[in-house]
């Protein structure tokens, strides 16, 4: 440990301190509301198994959501990737776009679905709307950065052809970063869904319309059931999307691993 | 072959009408103080194999790019077929599309077949819509193949590139330069890493398509003896300048410049060479 090292752990310390002060944070209240959580959680045992059917078809309607918003978002944010990234435009066209890119990145999900449900009202389109703006400031920003990272190589050999630039981004780049895409594709559609039941928060449908309405009128019990729905479905979405990363995904990566072979 | 038959004095001045390459007084840098390459003039052949030989980081991979068009000199003037490289202009990327290049790494797209890697080839005599939509003519394909076969590869068309041996991804990377029909192929480092059966097996597929398609092949290689083995001329670079150049013709020696080298440099650079 350096002094420079002691310092700056004690300057970080200190702002920890500050901040906590100025945001009132006070352990003790948290320690005095632990049996708070304890009444929450003992009513949330009375769980009423007759809603699990209504939990099913809302998050059915969460999926649905979430699935068009993450596919119409992926279309949107890949045009959109290359435009940005900096291996192919020029500077006059990836600026802008990333500048608007990271302005739709500013606005987190939930105000993108107040703005939509004042917008056209309340219900699972105005959560849809918000999804894809979400996804789209998001994909195409992880896009163009696995875009920019591309090996220069096959890029060189076939820019060398004197291809066009829509030939080289059919037969290179969109090939050679098919597996960040497909990781992302995944990525973003499980990260939609939980974030779909929670737009219902704010009026913009799926399941945490009923989470929210249950929460208000402390029927815990009933919230639960919603809740464990979530749970479960996102672990589904969670194992299956492993599979297919490990099929698609992980083989591509051994590839790379075998081109530094030097021979069979 | 017998390199102690060299002499100092000059022999054959070459001449020819035919000149694909033309280089003078090239000079090329990364930044403004270092150079990459200084004074390099050459001139190169049509229908020749013309051989680059330098140890890593002399400058050889930069003069092969000086040769597409996909680098500038800094300094001189280099023509190709003629013709001043220049990416944006119209007629010269006409000729890029007769330019097969093959970097160290290959640039192969590892996630797509053998075929398709090879089709990429064709990509100029493709049309717009075709080319979205990777819909090749049947003559296309047909060309592939034969050409996968020529290499030997048949049978394994259907393969992506990272399930092939080290062998076979160069065959592959030649197959894509010859599908663009090339009347110049460059080639860098492409035998390196192999053993040395292997790495005369991937030569003499460079030298058949050499005499079939009547095209010159330029290749850089660190192996001095394999040079002068396949090629028709030899230039030696260090570090960023020629200092050799050696005309062949069989096991025979037919010309040699040098700049104010000693025979006892020359031999010491060839042992270090091989």
């Amino acid at each position: 440990m350096t002094p420079k090292n002691n310092l700056l752990i004690g300057i970080i310390i200190a702002l920890l301190v500050v901040a906590s002060y100025n945001i009132g944070a006070n352990p003790i209240e948290f320690v005095e509301g632990l049996p708070n959580l304890a009444i929450i959680v003992d009513e949330m045992t009375e769980v009423e198994p007759s809603l699990f059917i209504t939990a099913f078809w809302s998050m059915f309607e969460t999926i649905q959501m979430a699935f068009i918003g993450t596919l119409i978002g992926i279309t949107i944010s890949l045009p959109l990737s290359m435009f940005a990234a900096r291996n192919l435009y020029s500077k006059y066209v990836y600026v802008p776009i990333r500048a608007i890119l990271a302005a739709i990145r500013t606005f987190p999900s939930i105000l993108w679905a107040i703005l939509f449900v004042i917008m056209v009202g309340l219900g699972p389109f105005a959560g849809v709307l918000a999804i894809i703006m979400y996804t789209v400031g998001f994909v195409a920003k992880l896009q163009y950065e696995a875009i920019e990272t591309i090996d220069s190589d096959p890029m060189d050999a076939v820019k060398s052809i004197g291809v066009s630039k829509w030939q080289l981004i059919r037969y290179v780049v969109l090939p050679e970063s098919a597996p960040h895409l497909l990781s992302q594709i995944l990525y973003m559609f499980e990260y939609n869904v939980r974030q779909t039941s929670i737009l219902g928060l704010v009026g913009a449908g799926g399941i945490g319309f009923y989470i929210i309405n249950y929460i208000k009128f402390f029927e815990y019990g009933k919230a639960v059931v919603f809740m464990l729905v979530v749970l479960f479905v996102v672990l589904v979405i969670d194992w299956v999307s492993v599979k297919i990363r490990d099929k698609y995904i992980v083989k591509s990566q051994h590839g790379i691993e075998v081109t530094t072979q030097s021979h069979p | 072959m017998e390199l102690l038959q060299i002499t100092n004095s000059p022999s054959f001045p070459l001449i020819s009408t035919k000149k694909i390459i033309q280089m003078n007084n090239v000079y090329t840098s990364y930044d403004s103080k270092n150079y990459a390459l200084k004074e390099i003039s050459l001139s190169i052949d049509r229908g020749t194999i013309y051989v680059i030989v330098g140890q890593s980081g002399s400058g050889k991979s930069t003069l092969l790019k000086l040769m597409n068009g996909m680098m500038t000199p800094s300094k001189g003037t280099v023509k190709i077929d003629y013709q001043t490289p220049d990416m944006n202009n119209k007629k010269f990327k006409l000729m890029m599309h007769k330019i097969g290049y093959i970097p160290q790494s290959l640039g192969l797209i590892k996630n797509i077949t053998v075929l398709e890697n090879t089709l990429i080839g064709a990509l100029p005599r493709l049309g717009k819509i075709q080319s979205l939509f990777k819909i090749f003519p049947e003559e296309e394909i047909i060309e592939a193949k034969k050409i996968l076969k020529q290499v030997g590869l048949e049978g394994k068309e259907y393969r992506k590139i990272y399930m092939l041996s080290g062998g076979e991804r160069r065959r592959v990377a030649i197959a894509r330069a010859l599908m663009q029909k090339p009347t110049l192929l460059l080639a860098d480092e492409i035998v390196s890493e192999l053993d040395s059966v292997t790495a005369r097996e991937i030569m003499n597929l460079i030298v058949d398509a050499q005499k079939t398609m009547n095209l010159t092949a330029i290749m850089v290689h660190h192996d001095m003896q394999l040079a002068l083995e396949y090629a028709n001329r030899v230039a030696v670079i260090k570090e960023g300048e020629k200092i050799l150049e050696i005309g062949v013709e069989g096991d025979k020696i037919v010309d040699f410049q040098t700049g104010n080298l000693t025979s006892d440099e020359i031999m010491e650079m060839y042992s270090v060479d091989t």
